[in-house]
C-alpha cells in the first residue's frame, strides 16, 4: 500500500468538505500548524518515554488534535460538518484540571521565565509557541463559521487551543521540576 | 452522521462469484451494528484485516460485501474458500464517504469493486446521480441492473472489450469525462484505484474547477 496519490502534485489539495484548494489556503495553513504541533508532541513524548502517565496524557492530546484538524479541514457551510465530532467541554476541562494539578505542584512565578531547561521542557515550550501560532490562524477562520452560523464548534476549538497553550506552559515547567531543573527567570 | 464504532461478531451466510476475479459475500448483521451508505467495515480473519465497503443498504437484513480476489491476498483468499457458517470479526463502521445532499449534480466515478459504496447508496433509495463504472470487461459490471434502474445516467466504461453493452463507452472513465461531461460545477465522488483517483482529480482541477471532490481509495 502506497501513501502517495499524486493529486497534490500541482499545488492543490482536498479539504474534508470536498473543496479543491491551494496548499497555501488559510485552512491548510492552520491545520498544517496543528500537524506540526502534533509532531512536536510526539518528540516530547519520546523524550518522556519513562514517564508513562505523562506520555498517555500527551497521546490523548495528539488524538484530540486530529479531531480538531478535521474541523479546520471542513468549511462550515458544508454538509460534511455532520460527520464531525465536536471538541467537547469535557476535553477542555481535562486540560484545565491538569493545569491546576501541575500548578499546585510548582513554585509560584513572579517573573517571565526563559524557555528551556531540561530538553523536555524546551520541547514543551516549542509546542506552546506552535500552538499559539495555530490559534492565531484559526481566529480568521471563525469569521466564516459566523457567516454559516456554525459558531459553537469553532469557538470551542479556539478555547481548546487557548487552553492547550496554557497547559503546555505549565507542562514545560513541570518537565523541569520532575527532572530537577530550575526555571530560569528573565532578568532585564 | 455519527455512527458508533465497535467490534462485532458476524457469520458468513453466503458467497456468490460475480466474475472470475470477484465475489460477493453475505454476512449476518450483528445486533446493534449501524452504518451509513458508503461506509466500510474492517474484516479480520487469521490475524489479518482488510477494509471493505458495504454494498447493501442499512435497511437490509444482512450485510453484503464485494470482494476482489487478490492474488496472495490473505483476507480475500480466506473469504473465497471459507465454509458457510464461519465466524468473522468485523470492526466499524469506518469512513466518511457518504452522500452529502447538494444543489450541484452528483457524479459518481468507480473502478472495479470501487462500485460498492455507490451500490449501497442506490439500494438506500438515491437516484439522482450520474455513474461511470470503469472496468475491463462486461462481466465486471456486477451491479448493472441496479444502476440501470436507479441512476439518472449510467455509463459503463470498458477498456478491454470488443462487445459493448448498451450505452457503454469504450475507454477509461477519464476519457469519458473529458469528452462527454458538460462543463459545470459538480459534486464528484471517486471510488476505486489510486491511479483513477489521481487522474480524475487532476482533470477536475483543470476542467471542472470549483467542483467538490470526495474520494475513497481502494488498495
Amino acid at each position: 500500500m502506497t501513501i502517495y496519490t499524486g493529486t497534490g502534485d500541482k499545488g492543490k489539495t482536498s479539504l474534508f468538505s470536498g473543496e479543491r484548494v491551494s496548499k497555501a489556503d488559510a485552512r491548510i495553513d492552520a491545520y498544517g500548524d496543528l500537524d506540526e504541533l502534533n509532531s512536536i508532541l510526539g518528540v516530547l513524548a519520546v523524550h518522556l518515554s519513562a514517564k508513562e502517565e505523562l506520555v498517555a496524557e500527551l497521546q490523548q492530546i495528539q488524538s484530540d488534535l486530529f479531531q480538531a484538524g478535521a474541523w479546520l479541514a471542513t468549511r462550515p457551510d458544508s454538509a460534511a460538518i455532520d460527520s464531525l465530532q465536536e471538541i467537547s467541554a469535557e476535553q477542555i476541562a481535562i486540560l484545565e484540571k491538569a493545569i491546576d494539578r501541575y500548578e499546585n505542584e510548582l513554585p509560584g512565578l513572579n517573573a517571565f521565565i526563559l524557555p528551556g531547561g531540561h530538553i523536555t521542557a524546551a520541547w514543551a515550550h516549542v509546542a506552546r509557541t506552535v500552538c499559539r501560532r495555530c490559534e492565531r490562524k484559526v481566529v480568521p477562520l471563525i469569521d466564516q463559521s459566523m457567516k454559516a452560523k456554525v459558531t459553537v464548534p469553532y469557538q470551542r476549538l479556539l478555547v481548546f487551543l487557548n487552553r492547550l497553550s496554557d497547559y503546555l506552559f505549565v507542562f514545560a515547567r513541570q518537565c523541569n521540576r520532575i527532572h530537577g531543573v530550575l526555571d530560569k527567570p528573565w532578568r532585564s | 452522521m455519527k455512527t458508533h464504532v465497535s467490534t462485532y461478531a458476524a457469520v458468513l451466510l453466503k458467497r456468490q462469484w460475480l466474475s472470475n476475479k470477484s465475489f460477493g459475500i453475505i454476512i449476518s448483521t450483528p445486533s446493534g451494528f449501524e452504518f451509513e451508505p458508503g461506509q466500510r467495515i474492517r474484516l479480520s480473519c487469521g490475524g489479518h484485516e482488510r477494509d471493505y465497503s458495504i454494498v447493501s443498504a442499512p435497511k437490509e437484513s444482512d450485510l453484503n460485501l464485494c470482494i476482489r480476489n487478490v492474488t496472495g491476498g490473505k483476507v480475500s483468499g480466506f473469504l473465497s474458500t471459507a465454509e458457510i457458517g464461519t465466524s468473522l470479526s468485523i470492526h466499524g463502521p469506518h469512513g466518511y464517504f457518504t452522500y452529502k445532499p447538494s444543489p450541484r449534480p452528483a457524479v459518481f466515478v468507480a473502478t472495479g469493486t470501487g462500485i460498492a459504496p455507490f451500490c449501497s447508496m442506490a439500494r438506500s433509495g438515491l437516484t439522482d446521480f450520474t455513474l461511470l463504472h470503469g472496468v475491463r470487461l462486461p462481466e465486471d459490471l456486477y451491479y448493472a441492473t441496479q444502476f440501470q434502474q436507479s441512476a439518472r445516467t449510467y455509463v459503463p466504461c470498458l477498456t478491454e472489450s470488443n462487445k459493448l453493452p448498451a450505452n457503454a463507452f469504450r475507454g477509461k472513465v477519464t476519457e469519458y469525462l473529458e469528452k462527454h461531461l458538460p462543463p459545470a460545477v459538480y459534486d464528484f465522488y471517486l471510488s476505486g484505484r489510486r491511479e483513477m483517483i489521481r487522474d480524475v482529480t487532476l482533470l477536475i482541477d483543470e476542467s471542472f474547477s470549483d467542483s467538490l471532490v470526495y474520494t475513497e481509495m481502494f488498495y
